[in-house]
């Protein structure tokens, strides 16, 4: 069972803190606007800290709990922190297999792999937070054993 | 070729109505009377009107669809072009639609999907009706003969048997169709009318239908009156100063507006369903229904994806069910009108399964229940639904309107039978070929899923899971149906039994699929090469 990279900590981190301070920012103006009797110098940084402590601890969870597998003939994910999902995904299933790199995710030199099936929850499959070698090792491999794992015959035709 | 040159007037019109209204109505109401505005409000409903005919007109003019041996191909578009292929052996369903005015003008519209994209991939509207037929029946046979061909020569690796059969002359379909098939596929076409071809597999009496349309209530249609009656309710309040006799006008209303929603829902199925019929045509399953507005659609067998058996308490109190067949292009309910596309709307039990069985041949299956203690956890579960409708009942006893509150305390013991029913009515089997599953206590169903078609195996587990250790398993397949949350789930299985049934089902994929030569038993570890 394979890890992500620990600096995918620190993309997840720059969300909530972005995600933070958002509400704080709403909530400083829904203070103004509404006028309950308490200050929005008091609200806004109880807000952001409250998000911001919450969220630290989901990504801190959530790298903790990330794994993935590339087996045989499978692919085998599992993540989550409120709902524990584990995905096993047939290769012979796979339609494409995406790289992306986000900007932050470059200057960390982080990338993910994005795996689409015919199935209607194709776009879960993503791994994010993986070294850009590895990423492409990933990709590579997963491309290969999709291809492999066609049968000839056509009998394995998604839909 | 062209769309039917009607299409024009009646595209224009329909879009025109609601665009000439929208401004006529809003111009008149915000003029308040001045009639110079008003006179420009009109004047701003005849220049849309006119500009919706010159669109609908260069629409007409610049659309061209084409039937080609292997593929649909649409050129489309008057401010930006597009012109899209698609490839006949993808083509998931070919639904023809003819609304009332359509058919009084000989009209029909037609629908191709596919299984990518959200949307319809092709939308003609409006052809002749013969045409719409021409193209149904030509697709699927083209279809047919390219699927066809492409075994014929897997099988008997004589490339010649394959451009045989796919002329059709050889005839090469299951003998069930009959003769008809025969006659429908000697390439000449002749608009027959459509009901008559293929094998007659099913058909709604009007019996059947009325009490279709009696049994198949919805409550989900009563929350609506709920949310409405909520702003009733505190109006009457007020006005009837004796909270008893405020109480029964409450109760009456209810009743009466309960009782109408049930007839409503009954006219709505009855119209929608009105004359069903299924048959069989070739490899495809071709229904039609409606009163008003008839359906015409195909569901291709050989890109079916799961079948489902539906029984809601009443169906199931009466021994009757209906059957829902899903390929990957769209699911009943989610069709493009948003009507349910049963297979079968209503039919006594043996039927359907005699029906479903026919479609895709599954064996006698015995469903095991979740663990014992997840009776338990769904008795709590309940319990605190019903204490939370006290708490409501309570706050709005106190605050809007005066009723017995603790009344309600009553639904609270509900929760054990209710537990029970959920249990009961919860259940997954998994034999070599198929897994089925089955869930939801008021409208229960029963899903069958091929293993070939098996996408992805998803253990789900929430928190409250976690504690109870149960795990849902999801089946997902490329059914549209999967993406609402209504595909193929076994509830709350034992954490193990979930492990050993997502491998399973995993390991039957690969072998019905012909990556793996032999069923694993148990470990990670696989000695079979894959396919090649």
């Amino acid at each position: 069972m394979e890890r992500l990279d620990g600096k995918v900590v620190v993309v997840w981190l720059w969300r909530v803190l972005v995600f933070a301070v958002v509400l704080a920012v709403a909530a400083g103006v829904a203070v103004t606007v509404l006028d309950p009797g308490v200050s929005r110098l008091v609200v806004a940084p109880a807000v952001f800290g409250v998000v911001a402590l919450l969220g630290t601890l989901h990504a801190l969870l959530r790298y903790r709990i990330w794994r993935f597998d590339v087996r045989e003939d499978t692919l085998y994910i599992e993540r989550g922190v409120l709902v524990r999902v584990r995905t096993t995904v047939p290769y012979v299933r796979v339609q494409h297999v995406d790289s992306r790199r986000g900007p932050l995710e470059r200057v960390l030199g982080l990338g993910r792999v994005v795996v689409y099936t015919a199935g209607s929850r194709g776009a879960d499959v993503a791994i994010p937070g993986l070294a850009a070698a590895r990423v492409d090792d990933v990709q590579e491999t997963l491309r290969r054993l999709a291809i492999e794992s066609e049968p000839e015959d056509g009998e394995g035709d998604a839909v | 070729m062209r769309l039917h040159p009607l299409s024009v007037p009646l595209r224009a019109v329909s879009r025109a109505i609601g665009f000439a209204w929208a401004f006529l109505v809003g111009g008149v109401a915000l003029s308040r009377g001045d009639p110079v505005l008003t006179g420009g409000a009109v004047v701003v409903a005849v220049l849309a009107v006119l500009a919706v005919v010159g669109y609908e007109v260069a629409y007409f003019r610049r659309f061209d669809y084409e039937l080609t041996e292997d593929s649909l191909d649409i050129a489309s578009g008057v401010f930006s072009r597009r012109e899209r292929e698609i490839p006949l052996r993808r083509v998931q369903n070919v639904d023809v639609t003819r609304s009332l005015v359509a058919r009084l003008l000989g009209l029909a519209e037609v629908d191709v999907e596919t299984a990518g994209g959200g949307s319809t991939e092709a939308n003609l509207r409006f052809v002749s009706r013969e045409e719409a037929a021409r193209l149904q029946e030509e697709v699927r046979e083209r279809r047919g003969a390219r699927e066809r061909g492409r075994t014929d020569r897997a099988d008997a690796t004589d490339s010649e048997a394959g451009d045989a059969a796919a002329t059709g002359v050889e005839g090469g379909e299951p003998a069930a169709a009959g003769g008809t098939d025969a006659e429908a596929s000697t390439g000449e076409f002749e608009p027959t009318p459509v009901g008559e071809r293929g094998e007659l597999l099913f058909e709604l009496s009007d019996r059947d239908l009325l009490l279709y349309g009696l049994l198949s209530f919805d409550p989900r249609l009563l929350s609506g009156v709920v949310a409405f009656a909520t702003f009733v309710v505190p109006s009457l309040g007020q006005r009837v100063d004796v909270p008893n006799v405020g109480l029964a006008v409450i109760a009456a209303g209810v009743l009466v507006l309960g009782l109408g929603v049930w007839l409503v829902s009954a006219v709505v199925r009855v119209v929608q369903f009105y004359g069903f019929r299924l048959r069989r045509v070739g490899d495809d399953l071709r229904y039609e229904r409606g009163l008003f507005e008839r359906k015409d659609g195909t569901i291709p067998l050989s890109k079916l994806q799961t079948v489902s058996v539906e029984e809601n308490v009443l169906m199931r109190r009466y021994g009757f069910a209906s059957l829902a067949v899903e390929t990957a292009g769209y699911a009943p309910g989610q069709s493009p009108s948003g009507g349910s596309e049963a297979a079968i709307p209503l039919a006594p039990r043996a039927d359907v399964f005699t029906l479903a069985r026919d479609v895709e041949p599954f064996d006698e299956y015995d469903l095991s229940r979740p663990p014992e203690r997840a009776r338990k956890r769904y008795v709590r579960r309940y319990a605190l639904a019903a204490l939370t409708v006290v708490a409501a009942g309570f706050l709005v006893s106190r605050f809007v309107v005066s009723f017995p509150w603790y009344a309600l305390v009553a639904l609270v013991p509900l929760a054990v039978p209710a537990a029970a029913r959920a249990h009961a009515n919860r259940g997954v089997h998994a034999d070599g070929d198929h897994v089925v599953t089955q869930k939801g206590w008021w409208r229960r169903r029963t899903t069958v899923v091929p293993n070939h078609r098996v996408q992805t195996v998803i253990r789900s587990q929430t928190v409250f899971q976690q504690r109870w250790d149960l795990t849902s398993v999801v089946v997902d397949t490329a059914g549209s149906r999967s993406i609402s949350g209504s595909g193929a789930v076994a509830v709350d299985r034992d954490g193990s039994e979930a492990d050993e049934l997502a491998d399973t089902v995993v390991d039957r994929t690969l072998v019905t699929v012909g990556v793996r030569e032999t069923p694993e038993t148990g470990g990670g570890q696989s000695s079979a090469a894959a396919g090649d």
